[in-house]
């Protein structure tokens, strides 16, 4: 019986410490769940005052791209791809700088890397937020002409807008697209994506007659605005549509938090109860044996 | 060809500087909230090769 005790005692001593050090790993791990859950709610709460910031400011930038999207939807313009020169398509993906906020920032880079793959080299891309451009860069860096950073941080303005459509009509393009979300409600959001034009294929489009009084300068003012107002208007649907996008992953992410703090916290009383009960035994069993 | 155009200004600078204008003149207590939208904090990296080519701020 002796040679036998002997025998296990290593194996029990064994047990009982990794015993002791799993039970000191769950409280550390319950700890650091509870931690990472209380960020989370944070940021919830964050993103729902932003987001009902972004609303409301949304409500007031509609008028912007409703504007433009009608009036390129009254003159149907044609696309040539051979009428200019350049022939170059132009794709701006409106994204933000920061992340933990679902898929939308993947989604809009996934619709551009769709649009690439077909359309290969003949399209320049450019990058409003890291976010897009930290997912494109990798495999589609030679299409990137320009990324601008530091959007999202703060609620975008008409300023912002102008400086970036600014730097967009730099770029000759025959025509193009604005990739963005738009926001449906707090739940939901489609990525989509609105029009860009070259100034001629606006001025030779069948249905220009139906404005009176155009020329060249009231066509080429108007569809400088009409840029601007049209990334104005993505932006704020962008940033809308991201903090409801956070709002929702962080409220799932505090919800598993909470559901793995159950389940560690049943373990956690479990293997306690387990050591004491070993630890019992050993002192029954010890005191029987004397 | 409107005057603005042939100095080099395009529509939206040109009806930028308006309306920093127009928010300059407010009154005190409208120009605090207007002033607001009067910002912009973008910033811009032009890119070639696939690389970050030099970095331009604030225009």
């Amino acid at each position: 019986m002796w040679a036998h005790n002997a025998m296990l005692q290593p194996i029990i001593r064994h047990q009982q410490s990794r015993g002791m050090a799993t039970l000191k790993a769950i409280s550390i791990r319950l700890k650091s769940v509870k931690n990472i859950q209380k960020i989370t709610q944070s940021m919830k709460m964050v993103s729902a005052a932003k987001y009902a910031r972004a609303e409301r400011e949304l409500r007031q930038a509609k008028p912007y791209g409703e504007g433009s999207t009608v009036f390129y939807e009254k003159i149907k313009p044609e696309e040539k791809q051979e009428s200019t020169p350049s022939g170059q398509k132009l794709l701006v993906a409106v994204t933000s700088d920061r992340g933990l906020c679902g898929a939308v920032h993947t989604t809009v880079a996934r619709q551009i890397r769709n649009e690439l793959n077909e359309a290969g080299d003949n399209v320049k891309v450019i990058c409003i937020g890291d976010k897009s451009r930290a997912i494109l860069q990798r495999l589609y860096g030679k299409n990137i002409v320009l990324v601008c950073n530091e959007v999202g941080r703060k609620p975008p303005t008409f300023l912002d807008a102008a400086r970036i459509a600014e730097q967009i009509s730099q770029y000759e393009f025959s025509s193009g697209k604005i990739v963005y979300n738009r926001f449906k409600s707090v739940v939901s959001y489609v990525t989509s994506e609105l029009p860009l034009y070259h100034k001629d294929t606006v001025s030779t489009s069948p249905n220009i007659t139906a404005y009176d009084s155009l020329d060249d300068s009231v066509v080429q003012s108007y569809l400088e605005f009409s840029l601007a107002s049209m990334l104005f208007y993505t932006l704020k649907e962008g940033a809308c549509s991201e903090q409801s996008s956070r709002m929702t992953a962080m409220d799932n992410a505090s919800k598993n938090a909470g559901e793995m703090i159950d389940k560690l916290t049943l373990t956690f009383n479990r293997t306690r109860q387990a050591v004491i009960t070993r630890e019992l035994i050993e002192i029954i069993s010890g005191a029987s044996a004397l | 060809m409107s005057f603005w155009r042939a100095v080099g200004l395009n529509y939206i600078q040109f009806s930028n500087i308006a309306a920093k204008m127009v928010r300059r003149s407010l009154k005190k207590e409208f120009q605090v909230e207007a002033l607001k939208r009067d910002e912009s904090s973008v910033k811009f990296t032009t890119w070639k090769e696939g690389k970050p080519e030099k970095i331009s701020s604030k225009a």
